[in-house]
């Protein structure tokens, strides 16, 4: 592994902000950590980065320990979600500002900074200062000058937090072709599940300063560990074992051997089938339109249900419906909330 | 990876070399506050307890058990106090003006308003003479004889001395609150009147309760007005003064010294305690109140306000004014006699006082930038002591400053003798008299400045000596430029601490026109007076002009 962190621990005072945390990052790869805010993913990250210091653990990178190493002598890059451009230097000067550190000759610098200026499409910025730009072009900079010294790890702190939709889902498109494009190390750190879901090769799924489960987007969207990451990974429909085996017998089957009510049923709105039938199963409560499809709120012998369609749909609010689940459609996930009512949580 | 090194060794001695930069940083500015301000604090508190045989209480004793004491007590209170509700009162109808009605002309208010500031609080004194007193153009006007000297004048002088603080701090109270705050009232219905009880009083409490205690403070520590327009009516730092230098006693002074210390340490504290209070209500992203015009509110405030300061340019403009007559008042012809100043020395403490403020102003400027840039660094708790320290001398008096220096360094038991006399002790004096408000300056501007902005720096490779020059320095350039002026500013007019520390061969432009005015050169007085404002506004045009030339650069960086 290129960078490992192995069994971090931080405390602020009291509250342990890490506990006991170890992550892997592979050459080349794009990694997002995601959870919700205070989950310790960004403590993470300014560890790595060396803004901060361990209680506890070690941090390697390619073997050897990062640990006394201070931030400046990591030679990893860093984007902040507040863009952090220094306000007195011009676009060139902030881009360049790390190679003059290094000494590099001035039309070296020149000439990268021409260069990363077309790499992140603003070719033409070069002489503007920062406050004479948009957020958008901000972190576009702010991307050029963390990339301007071949980092050996790019840190990314919620980087598009602060931007538009759009603006955010063209940055995304951006910030991914750039890591493609040069293979650097990539961390990112993000509360945005579609953001990480888009961007990552790989997912950390972080909550209460623990890893709570790690994978590809497609393990952490289809086949979530816990009832906290099938929560967070978008929509989920989240029923107990019992209504189950008496409405679905068939879902039944997927469920793991020797595991008992402390797991419950995860079945994704998308992958509910269902159709109108005088005689169904199921009564339509409300219906939100969201353009590109529908969403259902459905009460159902196994409790309310959301349930999504695509395109075209004749059903009317209080109308009975037939509601259909494939079985490789349930995952069985752990209840590592039971605080809250187990039924659905949209 | 050009430049990064190997994670070996190295690292740690870099580490090493960051931590030595902010101890030094640290370390000189708070040797400076232990070397000249708490020790000569110590030695001034130890001379208040030296009896022939040893330490003792019997100077408390004599000083508690005199009538002189008491009567000086008891009119430095009811002075501050008059003085407190004078100019607050006055200070709020100014402030409300400026910040909450509507009518032309506010740029000459706020003019005229920052004119006490650039004058030795002395030239109150001077002014109220030219024109209340026996020979003044008002007295002979009316043909009355007013006792200018004794309560009242000093009431008046003092008042103008304090006002321009009580209309800034009420001012920014003020200012905080909300347009959106407003609207909402307008909104439910709550007619103007209710928005003044309601909305603006409220906000405005703490910003009056600040302003009623700086106005305290200035008042009792004042030393120029009373010295010039007292008279007879004694008041606690003329007693330093007589006690020191009138009978050369010294331990008395410091007695006194001591007494003087304790309300102004009392209304220092609580002021910034209701400092605190008010800071809490701010909220980025504020939407500024526009007044609207209402007819009979904005009429009667604008006359008030200009009232007032005609009052403020008949006072100052008299002394400039009387410096020009030939021979006040009985040949009023215009002429340049009284520039050419008979006193010993001329000129020359005029130049040295520049000289010193320079001095006062780069060496301090750069002190509590260093100080504010290792405090960001160091541990919490250190940081916040030494903070506590550092705003500490805004309680102490000018004059028992002065008083403790003179005891500190005149004397032959330590080194530091070899700065008595010396322009550079002047300069420290000033520079730690005024440490405080450039303190707090210099930190509210690295409380804006980001953290990010430092850690960008960092992981990009840059150390702290080079993101202090390269990115801090200039992010807080204008809050830099605006302490090096009020340095500069207060050290050419202050009279409170330098007056004991002036030699037969040093003295500074204050302690000039103190002497001036005592030898019965009262017009030669008025000239040297003139020719130190106008230096003064010079480096007041002058900060402006940077910070205005500093803004235009930002706005091109930072279109809002």
């Amino acid at each position: 592994m290129y960078l490992t962190v192995r069994n971090a621990t931080k405390t602020f005072g009291s509250f342990k902000a890490l506990d006991d945390v170890s992550i892997e990052i592979d050459r080349r790869e794009f990694v997002c950590l995601l959870g919700p805010s205070g989950c310790g993913k960004t403590t993470l990250l300014r560890l790595i980065a060396g803004l901060s210091e361990l209680n506890s653990g070690d941090i390697l990178l390619e073997g050897a320990a990062l640990s006394n190493l201070p931030a400046r002598k990591r030679g990893f890059g860093i984007v902040f979600q507040s863009y952090s451009l220094f306000p007195n230097m011009t676009v060139a000067e902030n881009i360049g500002y790390g190679l003059k550190i290094r000494g590099t000759p001035q039309s070296e610098i020149s000439r990268r900074v021409t260069e990363l200026l077309e790499l992140v499409k603003l070719p033409k910025v070069a002489g503007k200062f920062p406050g004479q730009l948009s957020g958008g072009q901000q972190q576009r900079i702010a991307l050029a000058r963390a990339i301007a010294v071949d980092p050996r790890v790019l840190l990314l702190d919620e980087p598009l937090s602060a931007l538009d939709a759009k603006v955010r889902a063209e940055l995304r498109g951006e910030i991914r072709h750039v890591q493609r494009s040069l293979g650097i190390p990539t961390l990112m750190v993000t509360h945005d599940q579609e953001e990480a879901l888009a961007l990552a090769d790989k997912i950390i799924c972080m909550n209460h300063g623990v890893v709570v489960q790690a994978g590809t987007p497609e393990d952490l969207y289809h086949r979530p560990a816990t009832r906290f990451v099938a929560d967070f990974m978008g929509i989920s429909n989240l029923v107990s074992a019992e209504p189950i085996r008496r409405e679905f017998p068939d879902l039944m089957a997927q469920r793991p051997e020797g595991t008992g009510a402390d797991h419950v049923a995860c079945i994704r709105p998308e992958q509910i089938g269902l159709t109108p039938a005088r005689d169904g199963n199921a009564t339509v409560r409300s219906i939100s339109f969201l353009g590109n499809l529908r969403r259902l709120e459905v009460d159902s012998a196994i409790g309310p249900l959301v349930v999504e369609t695509h395109g075209y749909n004749s059903c009317h609010e209080g109308e009975r419906v037939n509601l259909s689940i494939p079985p490789e459609a349930c995952t069985w996930v752990t209840d590592d909330m039971p605080q809250q009512p187990a039924e659905t949580a949209a | 990876m050009s430049g990064v090194e190997t994670m070996t060794t190295p690292a740690r001695r870099q580490l090493d070399a960051n931590r030595l930069l902010t101890l030094v940083c640290v370390g000189l500015p708070l040797l400076g506050l232990v070397l000249f301000f708490l020790y000569p604090m110590v030695v001034v508190f130890l001379r208040s307890l030296t009896v022939d045989d040893g330490y003792g209480l019997a100077n408390y004793t004599r000083v508690l058990g005199s009538t002189g004491f008491w009567r000086a007590t008891e009119h430095s209170l009811l002075m501050g106090a008059a003085t407190t509700v004078l100019s607050v009162f006055l200070g709020f109808i100014i402030a409300h003006g400026l910040y909450r009605c509507a009518f032309p002309g506010k740029w000459l208010i706020r003019g005229v308003i920052v004119l006490p500031l650039l004058a030795p609080s002395l030239v109150q004194a001077l002014g109220l003479i030219f024109l209340l007193g026996r020979n003044g153009v008002i007295s002979r006007a009316l043909g009355v004889e007013i006792d200018i000297y004794g309560f009242w004048g000093l009431l008046i002088a003092n008042t103008l001395y304090a006002l321009p603080q009580a209309v800034m701090i009420i001012g920014a109270a003020l200012v905080l609150l909300d347009a959106r705050v407003y609207e909402a009232a307008e909104v439910m219905g709550a007619s103007p009147s209710r928005q003044f009880r309601d909305l603006t009083l409220p906000a405005a409490r703490f910003g009056i309760l600040n302003a009623a205690f700086v106005c305290f403070t200035i008042t009792i520590t004042d030393f120029g007005n009373a010295a010039v327009i007292g008279g007879d009516y004694s008041v606690l730092a003329t007693e330093i003064y007589s006690q020191v230098v009138g009978q050369r006693n010294f331990n008395m002074g410091a007695v006194v010294g001591i007494m003087l210390l304790l309300p102004t340490v009392v209304s220092y504290a609580i002021e910034r305690q209701a400092m605190k209070r008010q800071q809490v209500g701010q909220v980025t992203g504020q939407v500024p109140y526009r007044p609207s015009f209402a007819a009979v509110r904005d009429p009667v405030m604008a006359s008030l306000s200009l009232l007032i300061c005609a009052g403020i340019v008949a006072v100052i403009g008299i002394v400039v004014y009387a410096s020009f007559v030939t021979l006040w008042p009985y040949n009023m012809a215009l002429s340049f006699k009284h520039y050419d100043i008979t006193l010993a020395g001329g000129y020359s403490s005029l130049w040295m006082t520049i000289v010193i403020s320079l001095m006062a102003a780069t060496g301090g400027t750069l002190a509590v930038f260093l100080l504010c840039l290792g405090l960001r660094r160091l541990p919490r708790s250190a940081a916040q002591s030494i903070q506590m320290l550092a705003a500490v001398p805004a309680a102490v008096p000018g004059m028992v400053l002065g008083l403790a220096y003179i005891l500190t360094f005149n004397s032959t038991a330590t080194p530091l003798y070899l700065l008595y006399g010396t322009a550079a002790l002047i300069a420290i004096v000033n520079f730690y008299h005024y440490h405080t408000q450039g303190f707090l300056t210099v930190m509210t501007g690295f409380r804006q400045l980001p953290k990010a902005l430092e850690e960008a720096a960092d992981s990009l490779g840059a150390g702290m000596a080079r993101t202090a020059v390269d990115i801090i320095a200039p992010f807080i350039a204008p809050m830099l430029v605006s302490v090096f002026f009020f340095l500069f500013m207060r050290s050419m007019v202050t009279l409170s601490a330098v007056v004991f520390l002036t030699t037969p061969d040093l003295s500074v432009a204050a302690v000039t026109i103190m002497r001036l005015d005592d030898a019965g050169l009262t017009s030669q007085a008025a000239a040297f007076a003139t020719c130190l404002m106008a230096v003064v506004c010079v480096a007041l045009l002058g900060m402006k002009a940077t910070l205005t030339l500093m803004g235009r650069r930002n706005r091109i960086k930072r279109p809002v």
